[in-house]
């Protein structure tokens, strides 16, 4: 009924936009109808009797609906919806080093879809403050064992062919803080470590080419020019297979928060060696042995020894629906439910993806989703009927280099609890017969 | 062209009918050696170009060949003067000299305020020392499994491989809010400090306070825990070492079964959250709502920018025991003082806190008007 009534009043606008159409007066009646209908929108409709079956979003005339929005002039560069304002990256006291500008903020990866991290949700690492480089001002040298050492301003870098790869990046502390058990009921905080882009730049080895790499070049040195003057050593290897220096981010410059104008990307490598604000990179025979590949990101295990030039961030998974922070509350019995998440690898490209309802003692198969690309996030998918029942659920990925992830015992036989980086066990959500989600470990 | 796994390259032990090893599948355009036959280093796959294609992506294979002539010669100034790497075969390292006593002024002023004194630690600071440094080397075995058992000690003394990051690091990245700041000479005597609160000794010579610590000496430090890292990255096999290292899945934790069926007996043992952390900010919330406070961006003051600059390092949170911005009950206690009592703190230092905050460059009205930001935002 109310239906009809709001066709007849389309219908009425429209007759008298018909009528109207050849007059020569056009333009002072428009505009009177306009404002007239706008004005008066509500009291045109008949009245009409509400059923408590009726949504009153549907039967109630909307703002929005009725009066202009924003002229195409407002936010030269556009901002999320206001209602989206809970999408946010998020700290926590735990994690900030004794100040926020040697800290860490958290992706909301529980809001993410896709395989792409908007920008200004990228998970957030620094260690001396975000630095604000003039890229007029910023340069990049390359030196050391090379024939030919250069000095390149950012128009120079940038004239080289370009590559635009997917790629995740993620710090390898991430779930670091749960080695020793659960401690955080939110996918944000316990994964949120990570975040994916495309990424736009140039191979290092397309530079190499022309300077005269030397063959005793074993390292490079990279080093950023913010205040932290963070150097990484990189083993030539993958400087000569995929490393980028990239300016792109998304279609657009780099942010700040992510090294603007240029960082280092290792694809599949610990976040910390994608040098942000890169400025210098130095071959040499021998490794520099910098404070956060000795001090700071070294794996300590039982026996007492560490692993250094831990690189790769290995197969991993997590599901994102159902979460602590996106439970099945809302369902009823009977429903179809899609089970969805993420899946990557940093040593290959993700080959598949099993679902456990019960802590990890069977496993089904889920479906890829999406794009499947190499040291990408990945998505995958399972349908299931909800019932209602408490479930003990878990997701386990596999790689194209032959690696499945570990049970959070068999990772733990080998790194002990104390390692801090490189946590990848399988992940288990406890789903109650509520609905609710809480995270949980499963040690058998 | 390129080597590809044999079919089952990794162990073959079948746990139970229903687990299978996940063996590589040897598709086109997908290696794990790069082109010179050796292993992919970190112990995964690469992706040659073939066919015009690298895994999913199509490149131009032309753009691949070198020819570009972009950018100039670095000169040897240039070079020089961002060259601050300092390697442990001295490589870097300059002429210098300080005593453990130099460094003891040194540190007073401007390092206990965060790392405590003697490197005691505070806050979320890191401790710099912790006891005998031979001696807590023992402690790395250390596995918190249970809540009360004491814990691995990685400060300098314990942990570090080489001294030279440690001159490196102080050089380049410390005070935190003022990195570049130190003189070669205060370098080397923090760096005497350092080892001496660690107990290290260099040529089996205790460092005390009148040790003057030089670059001759500094090549002779022996770090306790120089043996205690894998792979070993040294010398001409450095890269190869790691690659060995990370062949094995065995040495990190890699797992290559994929079990489908009854993988454990009985029921799964289920670890909870035992104490929960979720001092998250802001707090956790999916809902879609307008935001409660209309943030009109305010412009932002000159107190707010020598805040975030000087300040924040020590006031953003509470974690060192300063007054944290936005602590409403914190800055109500402290004004309980008097305002000019406040203002003459911040002048001439309280508690841990250096005067000005250890920018001395700041002028009294600069001051002021941070300190009268930093209670604004408190209230």
């Amino acid at each position: 009924m109310n239906k009809t009534t709001k066709i007849s009043e389309n219908d009425l606008m429209n007759a008298q936009e018909t009528t109207e159409r050849s007059s020569r007066r056009d333009f002072f009646k428009k505009t009177a109808a306009y404002s007239v209908s706008a004005l008066a929108a509500a009291s045109v409709l008949s009245p009409v009797k509400v059923n408590a079956s009726d949504d009153p979003a549907i039967i109630e005339e909307q703002p929005w609906a009725t009066a202009l929005g924003d002229p195409v002039t407002k936010n030269q560069y556009g901002v999320p919806s206001l209602y989206e304002h809970n999408n946010i990256r998020r700290t926590s006291n735990l994690l900030s080093s004794g100040n926020w500008q040697a800290s860490i903020s958290m992706c909301p990866i529980h809001e993410s879809e896709g395989i792409i991290t908007p920008n200004g949700l990228f998970f957030n690492r620094v260690h001396g403050g975000v630095a604000h480089i003039d890229p007029n001002k910023h340069r990049l040298m390359i030196h050391g064992l090379v024939e030919k050492p250069i000095v390149l301003t950012m128009d120079q870098l940038k004239r080289y062919p370009s590559v635009t790869r997917i790629h995740f990046i993620e710090c390898p502390a991430n779930g670091g803080p749960e080695w020793r058990g659960p401690q955080f009921n939110s996918l944000q905080f316990a994964k949120g470590m990570m975040s994916s882009a495309q990424w736009t730049g140039v191979y290092i080895k397309t530079i190499l080419k022309d300077l005269g790499l030397k063959p005793e070049a074993q390292w490079m040195l990279a080093e950023g020019g913010d205040s932290s003057h963070m150097g990484r050593t990189v083993p030539i290897d993958k400087v000569l297979d995929d490393a980028m220096i990239v300016w792109g981010q998304n279609g657009e410059a780099l942010r700040p928060e992510q090294g603007y104008p240029i960082r280092l990307l290792l694809p599949g490598w610990e976040g910390n060696l994608c040098v942000k604000w890169l400025c210098r990179l130095e071959f040499a025979s021998e490794p520099f042995y910098a404070k956060e590949e000795t001090a700071k990101y070294t794996a300590l295990k039982p026996d007492g020894k560490a692993i250094q030039h831990f690189y790769p961030l290995e197969v991993n998974s997590v599901i994102t629906n159902p979460c602590p922070e996106k439970p099945w509350t809302d369902l009823k019995k009977g429903d179809l439910v899609e089970i969805s998440g993420l899946a990557w690898s940093g040593q290959g490209t993700i080959e598949g993806v099993d679902i456990s309802f019960d802590g990890g003692k069977n496993w089904v198969e889920a479906s890829l989703n999406g794009l499947v690309l190499p040291k990408s996030w990945t998505r995958f998918s399972y349908l299931y009927k909800y019932e209602g029942k408490p479930l003990l659920l878990s997701s386990r990925a596999r790689d194209d280099a032959g690696y499945v992830q570990p049970s959070v015992k068999q990772e733990r036989e080998v790194m002990g609890v104390e390692s801090v980086y490189h946590r990848n066990a399988i992940a288990t959500w406890e789903v109650t017969e509520k609905g609710e989600v809480n995270n949980v470990q499963i040690l058998s | 062209m390129f080597k590809f796994y044999p079919k089952s390259f990794m162990s073959t032990v079948l746990i139970a009918a229903s687990t299978s090893t996940i063996a590589f599948a040897a598709q086109e355009g997908v290696s794990n050696t790069y082109e010179n036959g050796k292993r992919v280093i970190d112990g995964g796959v690469m992706y040659p170009v073939v066919n015009g294609k690298t895994s999913a992506y199509h490149i131009n294979e032309e753009t691949l060949k070198g020819g570009y002539t972009y950018g100039k010669k670095a000169t040897d100034n240039e070079i020089k003067a961002w060259d601050i790497d300092v390697m442990p075969d001295g490589t870097g390292l300059p002429e210098g000299s300080g005593t453990v006593e130099e460094g003891d002024e040194v540190y007073e002023a401007k390092c206990v305020s965060c790392h405590g004194d003697f490197g005691s630690g505070s806050g979320m600071y890191p401790s710099l020392a912790k006891g005998n440094a031979e001696e807590g080397v023992a402690s790395l075995t250390h596995q918190r499994v249970n809540p009360d058992a004491d814990g691995p000690i990685r400060v300098f003394g314990t942990y570090w491989p080489q001294a030279s990051t440690l001159w490196w690091y102080i050089k380049t990245g410390m005070p935190h809010a003022a990195p570049m700041s130190l003189t070669d000479d205060e370098v080397y005597a923090l760096c005497a400090y350092m080892l001496s609160i660690n107990e290290i000794t260099i040529d089996g010579e205790e460092l005390d306070d009148e040790y003057e610590l030089d670059r001759e000496k500094f090549l002779k430090i022996r770090m306790p825990n120089k043996d205690g890292f894998v792979p070993n990255i040294d010398g001409p096999k450095g890269t190869d070492n790691v690659r060995e290292y990370f062949s094995n899945p065995k040495n990190y934790g890699a797992a290559t079964t994929r079990c489908m069926k009854d993988c454990f007996e009985g029921e799964p043992v289920l670890a909870r959250i035992q104490t929960e952390i979720n001092d998250f900010s802001p707090p956790l919330s999916t809902a879609r709502e307008l935001p409660k406070t209309d943030a009109s961006a305010a412009p932002v003051s000159e107190g707010a920018k020598i805040y975030e600059a000087s300040c924040a390092v020590c006031h953003a949170t509470d974690a060192m025991g300063a007054p944290a911005l936005g602590d409403k009950k914190a800055w109500e206690a402290v004004l309980k003082k008097g305002i000019d009592t406040v203002y003459n703190n911040a002048m001439m230092g309280i508690n841990a806190m250096p005067p000005k905050g250890g920018n001395a460059n700041l002028t009294d009205d600069q001051l002021k008007a941070t300190v009268d930001y930093m209670i604004d935002q408190s209230k």
